[in-house]
C-alpha cells in the first residue's frame, strides 16, 4: 500500500520494512490551492484534499505544527482514508522525548501491520536500514556536487523512489552566481522553478534547507553487532539528528545552518515560507541576527503566480550583495541577542 | 448586595464608588475607584466597557488590573517570580506550592493592547522584533519582555510545547533567541487510546493512553525539580499535596459560581465578569490567598442576587454558550446588549476548572490535568465536550470567537460549529474579534442579534 509521509522525520525505511511503499507527500501535491480559508496553511489544506481523495492509500501526518495536526483531524472527520497522526516531540534533549519518539515509531509499526503490512525480522529491518542509510550517504555527497534543481530531484526520489520516471542526473555545478541558502518549509516539484529564477537573477543555491532538502536527510547510520534493538537505534538516530524549526529549542537548526553557511560561503538567505506558517516566518529576524546576512522572505504562493515580482526582488538582492553593500532592511545584530555574530563572510564568488 | 444589579459605565462607577465608600466599603490594599486604572495605567478600554455594579465586581476588577503592580511589589519583597507559558493552569498549581514563589502568565499580555486601546504599541513593537502582524495578539508578550514596561521579568520561564499553537510556540522561541532562557516541557497531542493500549481516565471525562500520562508525569517531574532548584527548596509530595488542595479550593469556588450563574433562570452576573472570574483559575491572578477571597465575595453576591431574584439578564434572555476568549473584552458585553446571556463557556482552559485529583500521587494528578487541556486534543473531542456542556446548561445558541492569527482557530472553529449543529441543532455563529473591535462592532452586533433571533424563533416553534 502507498503510505504518504508528510514529514521527513517519519523514517521511510520503517514504512518500507513493514512492506509498504513510502511516498514523500511533496511529490504528490501538484500545486497549492489558490484560495484557502483565512489562517489556513495552503500546504496543509492541499494535504487534506489529497488525503480525502486517496482512500486506497494511507497518510501519516505529524504534530510538527498545529496546522498539520489539525489537518489530520480534518481528514479523519471528512473521509475514510486511513490516517496516522505521528506525535513528533518538539523537545529533543530529554529522555522523555526519546521515549515518546520510540513509542510513536512502535505505534506506527502496529498501524502499518493493520494495513496489511508485516513486522520485519531483525535481519529484514537491518538490511532496509542499511540500504536507506547508504542511499542517504550517497545523496549527501551528490548534493555537494550537483546543481540545486537536480539535487532537489534526487532528494525527492529518496523519499518516494517511484515518483519520477527519470533518475536524477548529477549535472554540473556552476561556479557562477552569488551563493545563497534557501531555507524553509515545503518546496514542491511544481515550485522548483524557483531555482531557475534564482539563477537568472544571478544567484545559485548552495544550500537547500527546505523540505525535503538536504536538511531532511539524517546522516548515515552505521549499525554494529551490538545493536540488539534496531527499532530503538533507528528512533534515536532520527531524533538525535533531525533539524527543524519546530524543535524547542531550535538551536540545532541554527548550529546545522552555521556550519554549512560558513563552509559554502553563503552571501544571502532566502526564507521560503507558506502563507500562515508562523513557525518559519518568525525565524526571519533570528536568521538575520545570527548570520549577519541579508534575509529575503519568499512567499511560496508567489511561485509561479507572481514570478516577475519574485525575480525583481531577487535581482535587487543579488545586485546589492554583489556590490558589497547591505540591503536597507538589514539591521545590525542587536547586542542583546545571544546569537548575534559579526559577519565573517568569505569573498565574492567569481 | 444593597442595590439593583445592573451593568454600568466607568463614569457611573465613580459615583457608585463614592456611594459604596459612604456605606462603609472595606477594600483590600489594591482597592480604589476603577477610573484610576485609566488615569494611572492608561487602561483606556475600560471607558467602553459595561461593568457589574457590585462591590464584589469592583474587587474583582481591581484585583485583575493591579496584577503587574502587585507582581512588582512581590519582587521587591523578595518573592521569586515564575513566568509560566501556555499550559494554562498546571504549572502554577505547582509553583504556588512553594512559599515565596509566584507564577503568572506572560501570555496574559495578549489583552494589554485591548485594555490600553493599543496605546501601549506592543503589537507594533512585536512586529519590529520579528513577529508579523498576521500573528496572534499574544505577540504583545514578546514586546512586553523587551520594553519591560508591564510585568517584571520572571526569574524563571517555563513553557509547554508540542501540541500547542504555532504562533505561541514561535513567539516563545523568539523570546528565547532574544536571551530569555526557557525551560521547555513536552505536552503531547492527546489521543484516544488504541485498543491494545491501557487507558487512563482524565478529569473532565476524557481519557488518554497510559504511555502519554507517564510521559507528561516525567516532564512535570522535571519542571518540579527546576522549580525546587530555583526556590532552593525541594518541591516534595507534601508541599505539592497542599498546593493541589489550595488550587482545588479555587476550582470548587468557580464550580459553585458557574453552577449558580449559568444554572439560574436569569443571569445574576454579567458575562464579562464571569470571563474574568474563570480566568482566575489559571494562576490565581498572582495571589492565591486573595484570589480565594475575591471569588468568595463574588459567589456570595451571585447567591444573594439569586435569593432576591434579581438578575443582570432577565430569565427570557437567550442562553448562549461561548467558545474561546475574545481578544477584545468589549465583544462579550454585546451578549447582554443583544438580549443574550452566558450559560456556559469554554475559554480554552476547561481543564483548569476541573478539580485536580487528590487521591493520586500529586505529579500523576497534575499530569492527568495537563493532559485534559481542551486545546491539545482533537477538535472533535473539544466539540463533543461543548455539546455535552450545551445540553447540561440548556444552551440555545453557540458563539465561537475567533482569535485573529491563532493557528488553531481557522481549523477548529468550523469543525466545532458543524459538530454542534449536527448533534444539537443549535444555531451557531463565528465572531472574529480583534484586540480593538470598534470598527467591527456593527457587524458583530448584527451577527449576534441574528443568532439570538433564530434561537428565539426556535423557542416559539417548540
Amino acid at each position: 500500500m502507498k503510505v504518504y509521509c508528510t514529514s521527513p522525520w517519519i523514517p521511510v525505511e520503517w514504512v518500507c520494512a513493514h512492506g509498504h511503499e513510502p511516498c514523500g507527500v511533496w511529490a504528490a501535491v501538484d500545486e497549492l490551492p489558490s484560495a484557502t480559508a483565512e489562517g489556513v496553511c495552503p500546504f496543509a489544506r492541499a494535504l487534506v484534499e489529497l488525503a480525502s481523495k486517496n482512500h486506497q492509500a494511507a497518510f501519516v501526518f505529524t504534530t510538527a505544527c498545529d496546522q498539520s495536526r489539525r489537518a489530520a483531524d480534518a481528514v479523519l472527520l471528512q473521509s475514510h482514508t486511513p490516517v496516522f497522526l505521528f506525535n513528533l516531540p518538539a523537545t529533543w534533549q530529554t529522555p522523555a522525548a526519546h521515549r515518546l519518539y520510540r513509542a510513536e515509531l512502535a505505534r506506527l509499526g502496529r498501524f502499518l501491520e493493520r494495513l496489511g503490512g508485516f513486522s520485519p525480522s531483525y535481519l529484514e529491518l537491518m538490511l532496509v536500514i542499511r540500504r536507506y542509510s547508504e542511499q542517504r550517504a550517497m545523496l549527501l555527497d551528490l548534493i555537494q556536487h550537483s546543481p540545486a534543481r537536480q539535487a532537489a530531484e534526487a532528494v525527492m526520489q529518496y523519499f518516494w523512489p517511484d515518483h519520477a520516471k527519470k533518475p536524477a542526473s548529477a549535472g554540473k555545478v556552476t561556479a557562477h552566481g552569488v551563493p545563497v541558502a534557501l531555507i524553509g518549509g515545503p518546496l514542491l516539484p511544481s515550485q522548483w522553478g524557483i531555482f531557475d529564477v534564482i539563477e537568472s537573477a544571478g544567484g545559485r543555491v548552495v544550500l537547500n534547507a527546505t523540505e525535503p532538502g538536504e536538511r531532511c536527510l539524517v546522516p548515515q547510520l552505521t549499525l554494529s553487532t551490538d545493536n540488539s534493538d534496531l527499532q530503538a537505534v533507528l528512533a534515536d538516530h532520527y531524533l538525535d539528528h533531525w533539524v527543524d524549526v519546530f524543535q524547542r529549542p531550535n538551536t540545532r537548526l541554527y548550529d546545522w545552518l552555521a556550519v554549512r553557511i560558513a563552509q559554502r560561503g553563503v552571501r544571502a538567505i532566502l526564507l521560503w515560507v507558506n502563507l500562515h506558517c508562523d513557525l518559519w516566518r518568525a525565524e526571519a529576524q533570528t536568521l538575520r541576527n545570527r548570520f549577519g546576512l541579508p534575509v529575503v522572505m519568499l512567499e511560496a504562493h508567489d511561485i509561479p503566480a507572481n514570478l516577475n515580482r519574485v525575480t525583481t526582488r531577487l535581482a535587487a538582492l543579488i545586485e546589492t550583495v554583489r556590490s558589497g553593500s547591505r540591503p536597507a532592511d538589514l539591521h545590525q545584530p542587536r547586542k542583546s541577542e545571544p546569537y548575534a555574530v559579526q559577519r565573517t563572510n568569505p569573498g565574492d564568488s567569481p | 448586595m444593597t442595590t439593583v444589579p445592573q451593568q454600568i459605565s466607568l463614569e457611573e462607577w465613580d459615583a457608585r464608588y463614592t456611594e459604596l465608600q459612604q456605606a462603609g466599603l472595606h477594600e483590600p490594599e489594591y482597592g480604589g475607584p476603577l477610573s484610576r486604572h485609566v488615569e494611572c495605567e492608561g487602561d483606556l478600554r475600560l471607558r467602553q466597557l459595561r461593568f457589574d455594579n457590585s462591590a464584589a465586581a469592583l474587587r474583582l476588577w481591581n484585583f485583575l488590573l493591579t496584577e503587574n503592580e502587585r507582581l512588582h511589589k512581590a519582587r521587591a519583597q523578595g518573592d521569586l517570580l515564575v513566568g509560566t507559558m501556555k499550559d494554562l493552569g498546571t504549572v502554577p498549581a505547582m509553583v504556588y506550592s512553594l512559599p515565596g514563589v509566584r507564577a503568572f502568565y506572560p501570555d496574559g499580555t495578549w489583552w494589554t493592547p485591548c485594555l490600553m486601546s493599543c496605546t501601549d504599541r506592543l503589537l507594533e513593537q512585536a512586529e519590529a522584533l520579528g513577529i508579523e502582524a498576521l500573528s496572534c495578539p499574544v505577540r504583545a508578550m514578546l514586546a512586553a519582555f523587551e520594553n519591560q514596561e508591564h510585568f517584571p521579568i520572571p526569574d524563571l520561564l517555563i513553557c509547554s510545547v508540542g501540541a500547542t499553537c504555532d504562533d505561541f510556540s514561535a513567539i516563545a522561541q523568539r523570546l528565547a533567541h532574544l536571551g530569555h532562557p526557557v525551560i521547555w516541557w513536552e505536552i503531547p497531542r492527546r489521543r484516544v487510546p488504541d485498543p491494545d493500549e491501557s487507558a487512563c481516565p482524565l478529569p473532565g471525562g476524557l481519557s488518554a493512553p497510559q504511555v502519554q500520562v507517564e510521559l507528561v508525569r516525567e516532564e512535570i517531574e522535571r519542571v518540579a525539580v527546576a522549580l525546587g532548584d530555583a526556590a532552593k527548596r525541594k518541591l516534595d509530595t507534601q508541599l505539592l499535596q497542599a498546593g493541589i488542595r489550595a488550587a482545588n479550593v479555587v476550582r470548587r469556588q468557580l464550580a459553585a459560581l458557574r453552577t449558580a450563574v449559568y444554572g439560574s433562570a436569569g443571569a445574576p452576573l454579567p458575562a464579562l465578569e464571569m470571563l474574568i472570574a474563570e480566568m482566575l483559575a489559571i494562576h490565581f491572578c498572582s495571589d492565591r490567598t486573595e484570589c480565594i477571597a475575591v471569588l468568595e465575595e463574588l459567589l456570595a453576591e451571585a447567591q444573594a442576587r439569586l435569593a432576591a431574584r434579581q438578575f443582570i439578564a432577565p430569565p427570557d434572555a437567550v442562553r448562549i454558550y461561548w467558545v474561546n476568549p475574545p481578544a477584545d473584552l468589549r465583544a462579550i458585553n454585546l451578549l447582554e446588549e443583544c438580549g443574550g446571556r452566558l450559560c456556559g463557556a469554554d475559554f480554552m482552559f476547561t481543564h483548569a476548572l476541573e478539580p485536580i485529583p487528590e487521591d493520586l500521587p500529586p505529579i500523576d494528578a497534575l499530569a492527568r490535568v495537563a493532559l485534559a487541556d481542551p486545546m491539545i486534543g482533537s477538535a472533535t473531542e473539544r466539540a463533543r465536550r461543548i455539546v455535552a456542556d450545551c445540553r447540561k446548561t440548556n444552551a440555545e445558541a453557540v458563539v465561537v470567537a475567533r482569535i485573529p492569527g491563532a493557528s488553531h482557530c481557522p481549523w477548529e472553529s468550523e469543525q466545532i460549529r458543524s459538530i454542534v449543529r449536527a448533534e444539537t441543532g443549535l444555531p451557531t455563529v463565528e465572531l472574529e474579534v480583534p484586540p480593538i473591535c470598534d470598527g467591527l462592532l456593527p457587524t458583530l452586533r448584527h451577527r449576534l442579534e441574528t443568532v439570538i433571533e433564530i434561537a428565539r424563533a426556535r423557542r416559539k416553534s417548540k
